[in-house]
């Protein structure tokens, strides 16, 4: 039998037992499916912390004063930044775009009437320049209630799950006991004058926002800001960014520059651990997809097994006999493969353009992910291509052992096979 | 903020003593200098009771201190929930010892700020160093009654910026020498702690404070109560108990 007449019987067979093809091709499509889908959302996980990150807490980069990132869970003052309009300046110079801000700790107390109960909570204080704070971050774009700050006032933005959490409304007053640069004790007393509702969980849950000069004459700066964050790109890490940023500010010494990874050492901690985890769930995705299909291929050619005889005892040898099955299972998993990933492009486009809604489940979680509530997918071609190929060479070699076997048996036996 | 910069606080937990002295005509100086020699003893052995009360109840811890000079000593927890925490202060350091992680920790920068048991006094409240005049300029503001004994009303001004508290008044106790109540506020003015003490007595040839309340004058409900349930003075201490060896046994 020639390879053209083999490709003719095995893709007419597939149509012959086409109940077989269509079980088998099956298990194979909802395996891929349901691994596209997990890659699809275990990648826009990591998407979307990423750009959170970026857009509302670290900036692409930042310049730090030497020491600061070694102790900067405790937002340490008395590392800071003297001159930052220097910094600012040189670094726009080379067209990259930069805001200083001060970055505080503090105890936010608020008081009964207007809150619904006296109380005090801890807050990571932000004072930023409002005029420029759009350059780097987006924090004013998600204001939902009241408005945005205003340079010199003694207002906040209060991120939204605080406010709710405390009960805060625009016009009332809050107090956060801090420290200035020295050492002292120091109260800032101030007016919620909005509420931003960022897609940033650590900012909602945590941040209270103030004029940079506000900050500056109560936390007794002097000009000085805890750090200048860049824009850049929204994914990755951008080594060439940094690189640069380097080369710029060779000249200001006392200063270091930092991706935004390094600032977010909780976030990628959390995301080689789960790299790792997800690496295991997609591998296991795929065994439940080989074992389903090589089942039904298993019992497709056990079945044929009297067929497989009456071709022998007409005189096809087992090699063609075995490129014969194995092109029938390379045709079932073409079939799968494309049903399966047909069905995870239709899904993906509705995970990537609507997403799931998880904020019930994500409003009291702080497991390191900058994600609030909808978790989205991402397009990955290489995820399609590979699903493909790997259903189609899965349907094959699952396909193997039950040919050698049937082709083991003797004309015979094969004959009597019911 | 320095020992001497809180000065009641540290005080208190080292035992705060005091001898009587007659006085008149005195400058702010003169009694805060008075109000300073009688805090510190060659050694102190004392066990104490802390009690926090904020809007989550209240908490008791007990613990046993040893202190040696100024500068030098060891506070152990013995109360079930904290058994055998250890805190040494030596003159320039502060280390914590946990037993359940067998680990030391120095504490340094801003982690001196945090506070000890979840209570009103912070690690930093307890590090040694400059005396109260090195620190504060003081005025002496006049003489009030505090719960039927004269004091003088004596005004703290920063010297510099890493202290604390910008602004202190401290009531000292005219014939004792010992504080009967202070204020602390921030930079900005607005009062953060009050502290009173009572249960004055002499034993051991020191007049002591035995009991102090610190309130977060922002939070209401919110004190922590220091009582000094037994002390000695001028008694033998090894000097090797202040030792990092001696803190992770």
């Amino acid at each position: 039998m020639n390879a053209r007449a083999g490709v003719a019987l095995a893709w007419k067979n597939l149509f012959r037992h086409g109940r077989r093809t269509i079980i088998t091709a099956s298990a194979l499509a909802f395996g891929l499916l349901v691994y596209i889908m997990a890659d699809s959302m275990l990648r826009g996980i990591e998407v979307d912390t990423e750009r959170n990150l970026i857009l509302y807490e670290t900036g692409a980069a930042q310049v730090l004063a030497e020491g600061y990132l070694e102790e900067r869970d405790l937002r340490p003052l008395r590392y800071a930044i003297e001159t930052p309009e220097e910094i600012e300046s040189a670094l726009e110079e080379s067209g990259i775009k930069a805001v200083a801000r001060t970055t505080f700790s503090g105890e936010l107390i608020v008081f009964q009437d207007p809150f619904p109960e006296d109380g005090s909570v801890q807050v990571t204080g932000y004072g930023i320049d409002p005029s420029d704070d759009g350059d780097v971050y987006r924090l004013e774009e998600t204001i939902t209630k009241g408005r945005f700050l205003e340079p010199g006032e003694d207002g906040a933005v209060l991120g939204g799950w605080l406010a709710e959490d405390i009960g805060a409304d625009v016009g009332y007053p809050i107090t956060i006991v801090t420290r200035t640069r020295g050492g002292f004790f120091q109260t800032l007393e101030l007016d919620v004058v909005g509420i931003a509702d960022t897609p940033n969980p650590i900012i909602n849950r945590y941040a209270v926002f103030v004029p940079i000069d506000t900050a500056d004459f109560y936390l007794q700066m002097e000009g000085a800001v805890t750090e200048i964050a860049v824009a850049g790109k929204l994914r990755g890490v951008d080594r060439a960014l940094t690189a640069q940023m380097e080369q710029e500010l060779a000249s200001f010494p006392g200063v270091d520059v930092v991706g935004w990874d390094r600032l977010a050492m909780d976030y990628v901690a959390i995301a080689q651990t789960k790299n790792s985890g997800s690496s295991t769930i997609l591998f296991f995705v795929f065994v439940i997809a080989a074992v389903g299909v090589s089942n039904t291929v298993l019992m497709s050619i056990l079945e044929r097994r009297r067929e497989i005889g009456m071709m022998r005892a007409m005189g096809l040898y087992d090699g063609e006999i075995r490129r014969l099955l194995l092109l029938e299972a390379a045709g079932i998993g073409v079939i799968g493969a494309g049903i399966g990933i047909a069905l995870g492009a239709v899904t993906n486009y509705f995970l990537v353009t609507n997403g799931i809604d998880y904020s019930f489940w994500l409003r009291d979680m702080d497991a390191g992910y900058r994600i609030t509530g909808v978790l989205r997918g991402v397009w990955n071609g290489d995820t399609f291509a590979s699903a493909f190929a790997a259903g189609v060479i899965i349907t094959v070699i699952t396909a193997m052992m039950p040919v050698r076997r049937a082709l083991r048996t003797t004309i015979v036996e094969s004959l009597r096979t019911d | 903020m320095k020992r001497t910069a809180t000065g009641i606080i540290g005080v208190v937990i080292f035992a705060w003593t005091a001898l009587p002295v007659a006085a008149a005509d005195l400058t702010a100086e003169e009694i805060v200098e008075r109000l300073e020699s009688n805090q510190v003893q060659e050694t102190n052995h004392a066990t104490a009771t802390m009690v926090v009360r904020d809007r989550f109840g209240e908490r008791t811890s007990t613990m046993e201190s040893w202190s040696k000079g100024r500068d030098v000593t060891l506070i152990e927890f013995t109360s079930p929930a904290e058994r055998g925490q250890k805190v040494l202060r030596t003159e320039n350091e502060i280390y914590l010892f946990y037993p359940d992680a067998a680990e030391l920790i120095r504490l340094q920068g801003a982690a001196l700020r945090e506070s000890m048991l979840g209570s009103d006094i912070s690690y930093e409240d307890m590090t040694g160093g400059k005396t109260l005049l090195e620190t504060y300029r003081v005025e002496l503001l006049g003489e009030e009654t505090i719960h039927g004994h004269r004091c003088y009303k004596v005004g703290f001004e920063a010297r510099r910026r890493n202290a604390a508290y910008p602004r202190q008044t401290v009531w000292i106790d005219t014939e004792l020498f010992v504080a009967r109540r202070s204020e602390q506020y921030a930079l900005s003015g607005r009062l953060l702690k009050e502290i009173e003490m009572d249960r004055i007595e002499t034993i051991g040839g020191y007049t002591i404070a035995r009991r102090m309340i610190i309130s977060d004058a922002l939070k209401r409900n919110s004190s922590t109560e220091f009582t000094l349930d037994d002390v000695q003075f001028d008694i033998q201490v090894d000097d090797d108990l202040f030792s990092l060896e001696e803190l992770s046994w």
